[in-house]
């Protein structure tokens, strides 16, 4: 038996499942005969750890990967991007490729720089540019050049030409499809997965005009559709390749994480210099947190932006100027989280914030983990690290146009072989490498279960 | 077989490896110890390798911010 694995970045099931179902009829037929379901992401729900959550079995915390970037050794302002090498745990490719299996794998993030596997590999969008190496063999960079031309990686979209974006996005993905049915009718495999980035980009750069409950939404803009048409793009790439692959192949689809309306950003370190945890001065005029001068030695805790915010404690004997006691550090984490999950909208109406603690929801935390991991009302609101705003709620984002954010359950659907009928199941991001190897027979200990 | 020098290290050490040995594959403390030194050395390496040049790592970082992951 052979597996396809279609990697769909931020899938949500609400959409895939349900609102557009009826609209792609490759993916209907597909889950007509599949087990499919809602699947939990990680904690934090992002690209990078997720992907490489499902591809290893791991937490975040086992990998040490909360995100794309870490604190390098504690500094307060050095930082390291994750990349491939920085995954230490073995990938089913890896189990796989001991046993003699051969895998090709495209743009499952972090894939740069392209690690030797028994197969192939392509980078994924972390890749610096085309210029570089970004294949496993190297020699496989000239021929996806010959296919597709000059390969995209990934499309920034927060822009305001929109159309180029979305042109762009359309392009990358037929790019990535036509290679991937290259590769299914030249090469050998036993297992082939790829992610495509360009859904999620789609998503964030196009949700206002398509969701009507967005604060932002814009009526009858000619964007509107842009949205449903990308998942007819999808389904469309994904049933001409479907017919390549022969009757023993299992067919998997995959995503890390879903998506939602997102409802703003809350200027974090903007709220914890006004309430005393963090000690620097802000006038008018936006600033990086990066160009503030923080009073280290009268500062309590900090935070970074993004889609989830990680707060960090100045812990003394850790951080250069900590100043939070060893002794005190339970009580203080304590008394900041309260604080947090307090926190209200800017209509006073409550939040739903999650907080969390690494080493209480991974099995261990390794690596350079925050102290804190706050989702702010479930992930509608994004933590902006900017200060000096006029109120710490901003309707758009701080860097960018962006008006989605991503929720905590992606997609799963597998169809093996001589499957019939659809069946719905709950399924967890730990649960996928679990469920491959099973297939391919290989045992683990992972602590994820099997589907099949 | 490489050449070999000798290293010291403190008696509770070494008991406490060769409580940890016992029933394993390991053959001597000094195998275990030799295992664990290339183990701890070769991830060091790994960390400390330099993926990016300065010149990308600024690019990737660019992209990254412009993608809404370094806000």
């Amino acid at each position: 038996m052979k597996l396809f694995v279609a990697g769909l970045d931020s899938a949500p099931p609400e959409l895939l499942f349900s609102e557009f179902i009826d609209d792609l009829p490759n993916i209907k037929k597909l889950l007509s005969d599949s087990v499919y379901g809602p699947m939990k992401s990680s904690i934090p729900a992002i690209t990078i750890p997720a992907w490489m959550c499902m591809a290893t079995g791991k937490t975040p915390g086992e990998l040490g990967l909360y995100g794309f970037r870490h604190r390098k050794k504690n500094s307060y302002k050095d930082i390291w991007i994750a990349h491939s090498l920085t995954v230490k745990e073995k990938t089913v490719w890896d189990y796989l490729g001991e046993k003699g299996y051969r895998s090709i794998v495209i743009g499952i993030p972090p894939s740069y720089p392209p690690r030797k596997i028994n197969g192939i590999m392509v980078g994924c969008f972390i890749t610096p540019d085309s210029s570089v190496n970004y294949t496993y063999p190297q020699s496989i960079k000239g021929e996806i050049e010959k296919v597709v031309g000059e390969y995209i990686f990934d499309v920034v979209f927060r822009k305001d030409e929109r159309d180029e974006v979305k042109e762009k996005i359309w392009e990358m993905t037929e790019k990535r499809f036509e290679l991937i049915r290259h590769f299914i009718q030249t090469q050998d495999w036993d297992l082939l997965w790829f992610v495509e980035i360009g859904l999620d980009r789609i998503h964030h750069a196009f949700w206002k005009y398509f969701d009507e409950n967005h604060h932002l939404h814009e009526p009858n803009s000619r964007y509107r559709n842009v949205i449903p048409d990308y998942y007819r793009l999808l389904d469309k790439e994904l049933g001409k390749t479907l017919k390549l692959l022969d009757e023993d192949t299992a067919v998997m689809i995959v995503s890390d994480h879903g998506v939602k309306a997102m409802k703003g950003c809350f200027a974090v370190n903007q709220w914890m210099i006004d309430e005393g945890l963090l000690k620097a001065e802000y006038g008018n005029g936006v600033r990086k947190f990066e160009q503030l001068d923080v009073k280290w030695r009268d500062t309590t805790a900090w935070a970074w932006g993004g889609y989830y915010a990680r707060v960090f404690l100045n812990v003394k004997g850790r951080e250069a100027e900590g100043v939070v006691r060893l002794s005190e550090y339970d009580k203080v984490r304590e008394e900041a989280t309260e604080m947090i999950k307090s926190i209200r909208g800017p209509n006073g109406e409550r939040w739903e914030t999650k907080v969390y603690y690494p080493e209480e929801i991974y099995p261990v935390a390794k690596g350079d983990k925050p102290d804190l991991m706050v989702y702010f009302d479930n992930l509608s609101w994004r933590s902006a690290g900017t200060v000096g705003w006029e109120s710490y709620y901003l309707l758009e984002n701080d860097t960018g146009p962006d008006d989605a954010v991503h929720s905590e359950y992606g997609v799963f659907s597998l169809k093996v072989p001589g499957m019939e009928g659809g069946k719905v199941v709950e399924c967890e991001i730990y649960d996928v490498a679990p469920t491959i190897l099973k297939m391919f027979d290989i045992k683990t200990d992972l602590k994820g279960k099997s589907l099949v | 077989m490489p050449e070999e020098i000798e290293v010291k290290i403190p008696k509770e050490v070494y008991e406490k490896i060769e409580e940890r040995i016992r029933d394993t594959e390991f053959k001597s403390v000094d195998e275990y110890v030799t295992y664990v030194l290339r183990e701890v050395l070769a991830s060091l390496e790994e960390e400390e390798e330099e993926v990016f040049t300065e010149e990308e790592e600024e690019k990737v970082k660019e992209r990254l911010r412009a993608l809404g992951y370094l806000d």
